[in-house]
């Protein structure tokens, strides 16, 4: 990344401007994150609150304790949720929780758990693509949704791979 | 795929019902929930700004693009076509920069065709692993998280070239 910096001794006058525009989108994406936690966070207040939240820990917590290594309940059920909100692709729900248990992971310096997390996340499983089949809609596709099938198979592969990697560049140390 | 829709509506309205079943104050409690979501957004910010300010650096000082040119010959032998490389490089920094990417793929060389199908794949097997990183690990006190994110650079990438094969006969 720092190279990216001397590459604008060629061309300074777009340096402050790049510098700005990352700004603005920086506070453009708060704004719309907050729109997505207000909403989100309040569902899940809710759900603690009727005792749904507990039930359901006690139903992923055996699984998920061995995924991430980790005891902390709270924290398991957490992460568990993000994993399924992302699988099904429910716009902005995973963020705050995954949000919530990577911290949580940490102050236990669990820090296995919360890269297993991250890694997860960031191969994350497709169920639909939703976004992609907007887009080609929008740009006359006739069969849309034809791309689900080999998006599936891809994601499934790469968030296996990136799982297997963090099991085993976990276990070394 | 019409029934997607009714995941949402349906999942707040069961949880809703259960909840005023099990008597809790229902407004009260979402509001408590929605105050959480000002510090942690707060919290979030100057890390957001830090790492978009330096992809906007990444794209406008042409690094990006030497990079492209510089990979596409790679890419092309793992089956990528050379179309794709700057959506490929792309897609771990900016998530709307990707998508407006991929529909001016999809106009370019039409929805249907072999490249824009790979493009699509492409953007939905991966993620914007920087972004992820930025908002999961914001304010945590820990050492850099640079093995986990080598391995979702390197798993992301794996599913693209993956995604591009199974592309030529599904």
């Amino acid at each position: 990344m720092l190279s990216a910096a001397l590459f604008l001794f060629s061309d300074p006058d777009g340096f402050l401007s790049s510098l700005l525009a990352g700004g603005e989108k920086a506070a453009a994406l708060s704004l719309s994150l907050l729109a997505v936690y207000c909403v989100w966070l309040g569902f899940f207040k809710v759900m603690e609150k009727s005792g749904l939240a507990g039930k359901l820990a006690n139903g992923v917590y055996p699984l998920a304790k061995r995924l991430f290594r980790s005891n902390d309940k709270e924290a398991v059920y957490l992460a568990g949720c993000n994993l399924s909100a992302n699988f099904l692709g429910l716009p902005g729900a995973p963020t705050p929780l995954g949000k919530k248990a990577v911290e949580k992971f940490c102050a236990a310096s669990n820090h296995y758990a919360a890269d297993m997390l991250f890694v997860l996340n960031a191969t994350s499983l497709q169920l639909l693509p939703t976004t992609v089949i907007a887009l080609r809609t929008a740009a006359g596709s006739a069969l849309a949704a034809d791309i689900f099938l080999p998006t599936l198979i891809a994601t499934l592969f790469s968030t296996l791979l990136g799982g297997l990697l963090v099991a085993l560049t976990g276990r070394r140390k | 795929m019409k029934y997607v829709a009714l995941v949402i509506p349906l999942l707040f309205l069961a949880l809703f019902c259960y909840a005023l079943y099990r008597k809790v104050k229902l407004y009260d409690c979402f509001t408590e929930g929605v105050k959480e979501a000002v510090p942690l957004v707060l919290s979030l910010f100057p890390y957001l700004a830090a790492i978009l300010m330096l992809s906007e650096l990444f794209e406008r000082s042409g690094l990006s693009g030497y990079l492209t040119s510089a990979l596409s010959p790679v890419f092309g032998a793992l089956g990528i076509p050379p179309e794709l490389s700057k959506l490929v490089l792309l897609k771990p920094f900016s998530g709307s920069g990707s998508t407006a990417l991929l529909s001016e793929i999809l106009g370019t060389y039409g929805a249907d065709s072999y490249i824009a199908r790979c493009a699509c794949v492409s953007y939905g097997s991966s993620e914007t692993v920087f972004y992820i990183l930025a908002v999961y690990f914001a304010g945590v006190k820990r050492k850099k998280p640079l093995l986990p994110v080598l391995i979702s650079l390197f798993a992301n990438f794996a599913a693209i070239v993956l995604g591009c094969f199974l592309c030529r006969f599904l």
